[in-house]
């Protein structure tokens, strides 16, 4: 361990050291390549099921039943964007549908009380961010495990959207602020689909483009690396629980606008399918690895299953219990992996 | 040394790992109503020992017996044999209580339910052996004392009947003050006839406690007398026994103005401290686990925070446990755990080497990813990591080259002051050379370089000067020209 002829003759020449085991990573790595890259293989499966409901109905294949998939898809769509980067810190947002009822009630009822459609959408964004800094803040400067944090906001949220409603739902919203989440232009494509895209596309250059998602990544990868490496982490943590507040804020919009009215439940259930389609899109609950594209997939396999099994009658509690099931495979698969990275890694050193 | 009475046999047993003798042909017997102390530096074979002995790893040759019968191959069939370990960390189940934690091994054995009444009498005979009689069974462990709790770990040891007793550096997790009953407890075990074997880097415990000291070095035994036939010098001698080696890559160099300035610095792990250190000088910090290097490298960077005491940079104040502000005055840290700390495993080599120096490759946030390729590439270059390509993922990378991925981290923000906590822990001697040559290379720019490591030679080859901790506090001070191994380890490990 210590021959002192092996350090003055060593010098660099560590190549002999390090030629064998690259050769083994590699090795393995195709296999690992194939069996990491969730996005490509969960892309497959869309696409087979896909081809399997055309053949088996014949109104799948159709512009209108697509766009539907697509407007359904959209509440899911924009929240899992935010939902994606707190997964990414090793956290979790169970709050998020709550949020999503909180927002829309409170935005509609200050429209119902007489301020414009302007104030309504931006108090709808702006009760999101709330609901978002309190977790924040709760994750980062208190230390709270974010699961129980988000369980609490999430219970909060829901009382608040009760009490403030006393229950009952607000109709006639003004179309300012239907239009994003009930309209439809350009023959037949729904406005809220455009919105989900954006906000895909600000989120994919937000989270591979910029130091803020590098230091996501990092902060979820190895929470003490990043911060003796001069990584601010409570404060990645606040925006990042701060984006997903403004993000169920956005679905807020698109889900009142959808419906044409705030109701005391909208939005209920919506954190587990968000959930479902970020874990299946491949990014890891244990933090530090996932990507926007995957969760798009994930966001659109739901929706195509889910269309699926209605156009083809399935009794609609089976369909929930095929979506958990979903989950559950996907949860599996996550952690499979992550077991399986860790093992090599244990061989290798 | 072999004689009848003993329980404990090891003969021609040796142990390779790749690239490493761990152990040599190592020949030792532990006999009944004896303490055996093992000495030795880092690395010089004792941990490989007691895994040996403990069925944690099975020896590549040789013969181990117990009471004369071959060593079973499983930990747990080594504990129904009748050898146990106490361990550095204590392994008790803090929130169960006293009665829970001495029969925790019990449960598993033979019987399976045993009544209230029997079980109670069985705990309170261990504790009595332990020196812990009329503990409430009843208590959650976490109640008690550090000192408490390791002996009740020996009290479950000897629940389960154990014969032989591994210590492994008991002492380092104990306050000062509770040393001393431990070693009671192990005086009156060898009265009652256990083979004791015990490890610490602390002599003046060895010398306490001890029948018998074995000096192991670089996986031998290359002494081994009665305790009453060594002096604390020829066995700091024995444990050494190496000249000073010239094969570090050291060159003189002039050194600058005092850069770093710390004053009467108290914080976790660290009592009331003071040290500086030029621009361009190599200074170490050299003491025992647990001394408070790694403590006062974190302090000083900011990631614990002070609660006493002052930091200058060059004069000029450095904010109490700010790592940013100690950043950006360009203070930086490379930890000693390097997959805990230093790294993202499962990321790549490229986003491990950027890690915090967002700034370098960004322009208002927005990462130029040709800029950002471009620093990644000329980083495995310079610092001479060997990989595929800056994708590979660096958990799959050796240890010498992963130490080669937080060193260009580190040097690459144009740090002033820059501590290396360990940085050749687990490197083989190819790479150790090549990351030293990296640290001549800061130093020569102007860098204050802190250096620590766990092999103490390590530290005196690459330094001008040397700091000597011990509890937490610096006790020595040291130039190169003076440096002195056995006063250095001397003052390093004596109290």
């Amino acid at each position: 361990m210590k021959q002192t002829s092996t350090i003055a003759a060593g010098g660099r020449e560590d190549a002999l050291m390090s030629a064998a085991p690259r050769e083994r990573l590699t090795a393995g790595g195709v296999v690992g390549r194939l069996l990491g890259n969730t996005t490509s293989a969960i892309a497959v499966v869309l696409l087979i099921i896909c081809v399997v409901l055309t053949l088996l109905s014949d109104r799948f294949l159709t512009p209108q039943n697509i766009y539907a998939i697509l407007a359904q898809s959209a509440v899911v769509g924009v929240a899992a964007v935010g939902g994606t980067f707190v997964i990414i810190t090793g956290g979790i947002d169970l709050s998020v549908g709550a949020a999503i009822g909180l927002a829309g009630m409170i935005g509609a009822l200050v429209i119902q009380a007489g301020y414009g459609a302007e104030v309504g959408i931006i108090v709808m964004l702006a009760v999101g961010m709330l609901v978002g800094v309190v977790n924040g803040l709760s994750v980062s400067m208190l230390r709270l495990a974010p699961f129980i944090v988000t369980l609490a906001t999430m219970g909060m949220a829901q009382g608040l959207t009760l009490e403030s409603s006393t229950g009952k739902s607000v109709y006639d919203l003004p179309h300012a602020i239907t239009f994003f989440g009930g309209d439809r232009i350009f023959g037949g494509l729904p406005v809220s689909v455009i919105v989900t895209v954006i906000i895909f596309i600000i989120g994919q250059f937000l989270l591979t483009g910029t130091s803020f998602g590098k230091s996501v990544f990092a902060v979820g990868g190895n929470r003490e690396a990043a911060r003796l490496a001069g990584i601010d982490v409570n404060r990645v943590l606040l925006i990042v629980y701060l984006l997903a507040g403004l993000c169920a804020g956005i679905a807020a919009i698109l889900t009142v606008g959808r419906i044409g009215a705030a109701t005391p439940t909208s939005g209920a259930g919506v954190e587990l399918r968000v959930i479902a389609a970020i874990v299946i899109g491949g990014t890891s609950l244990f933090g530090g690895k996932g990507s926007l594209w995957g969760t798009l997939v994930g966001v659109l396999l739901i929706g195509v299953i889910n269309n699926g099994l209605t156009l083809l009658n399935v009794d609609p509690f089976l369909v929930q219990f095929m979506q958990s099931a979903l989950i559950f495979a996907a949860v599996l698969f996550d952690a499979v992996n992550t077991r399986r990275l860790a093992r090599n890694r244990m061989r290798r050193t | 040394m072999t004689k009848q009475s003993a329980l404990v046999e090891l003969t021609n047993v040796s142990k390779r790992y790749p690239g490493v003798v761990a152990l040599d042909d190592v020949t030792l017997a532990f006999r009944a109503g004896t303490v055996t102390a093992l000495a030795g530096e880092n690395g010089a074979g004792k941990s490989t020992l007691i895994k040996i002995l403990s069925g944690a790893v099975e020896a590549d040759s040789g013969v181990v017996t117990i009471g004369g019968a071959p060593l079973p191959r499983t930990p747990g069939e080594v504990i129904e044999s009748g050898i146990s370990t106490i361990y550095q960390e204590l392994t008790d189940i803090s929130e169960m209580s006293v009665l829970d934690n001495v029969l925790l091994a019990r449960h598993s054995l033979r019987w399976g339910v045993l009544n209230r009444k029997a079980n109670r009498r069985q705990a309170t005979a261990a504790l009595d052996r332990v020196g812990l009689a009329g503990l409430d069974l009843g208590r959650t462990v976490s109640s008690l004392s550090p000192a408490q709790r390791q002996q009740l770990e020996i009290a479950r040891c000897l629940a389960r009947n154990a014969r032989v007793l591994i210590f492994d550096e008991p002492t380092s997790s104990l306050p000062e003050g509770e040393v001393e009953a431990l070693l009671q407890t192990i005086k009156q075990l060898r009265r009652e006839g256990l083979a004791i074997i015990y490890i610490s880097h602390h002599l003046e415990e060895l010398f306490a406690i001890a029948d018998d000291i074995v000096v192991m070095r670089d996986g031998a035994v290359v002494d081994q007398r009665p305790v009453n036939a060594w002096t604390q010098p020829e066995l700091v001698r024995a444990m050494l026994a190496r000249d000073l080696k010239n094969a570090y890559p050291w060159v003189e160099r002039s050194l600058g103005p005092v850069l770093l300035g710390v004053k009467d610095l108290v914080a976790p792990g660290v009592r009331s401290s003071s040290l500086s250190a030029r621009a361009s000088e190599i200074v170490g910090l050299v003491g025992l686990d647990g001394a408070g290097r790694t403590e006062l490298m974190k302090a000083i960077a900011g990631a614990t925070r002070p609660s006493e005491g002052s930091i200058s940079l060059a004069g000029a104040p450095v904010r109490l446990g700010s790592l940013a502000h100690a950043r950006q005055l360009g203070i930086v840290y490379a930890p000693e755990d390097r997959k805990a700390e230093g790294l993202i495993l499962d990321a790549p080599i490229r986003d491990n080497v950027v890690l915090g120096l967002y700034s370098l490759v960004a322009r208002l946030g927005i990462v130029r990813s040709r800029r950002l390729g471009a620093f990644a590439r000329d980083a495995v270059r310079d610092y001479g990591v060997k990989a595929s390509s800056i994708r590979q993922v660096v958990g799959g990378l050796s240890g010498g080259n992963q130490q080669k991925v937080i060193l260009a981290r580190v040097a690459e923000g144009g740090p002033r002051v820059i501590m290396f906590d360990d940085p050749t822990r687990g490197v083989d001697v190819g790479a150790k050379s090549s990351i030293y040559e990296q640290v001549i290379r800061l130093a020569q720019r102007g860098a204050t370089v802190l250096l620590t490591s766990s092999d103490t030679d390590e530290v005196l080859a690459m330094s001008d000067r040397v700091y000597v901790l011990r509890a937490g506090r610096i006790v020595d001070e040291v130039q190169r020209a003076d440096f002195n191994r056995e006063r250095i380890l001397t003052s390093a490990s004596l109290g």
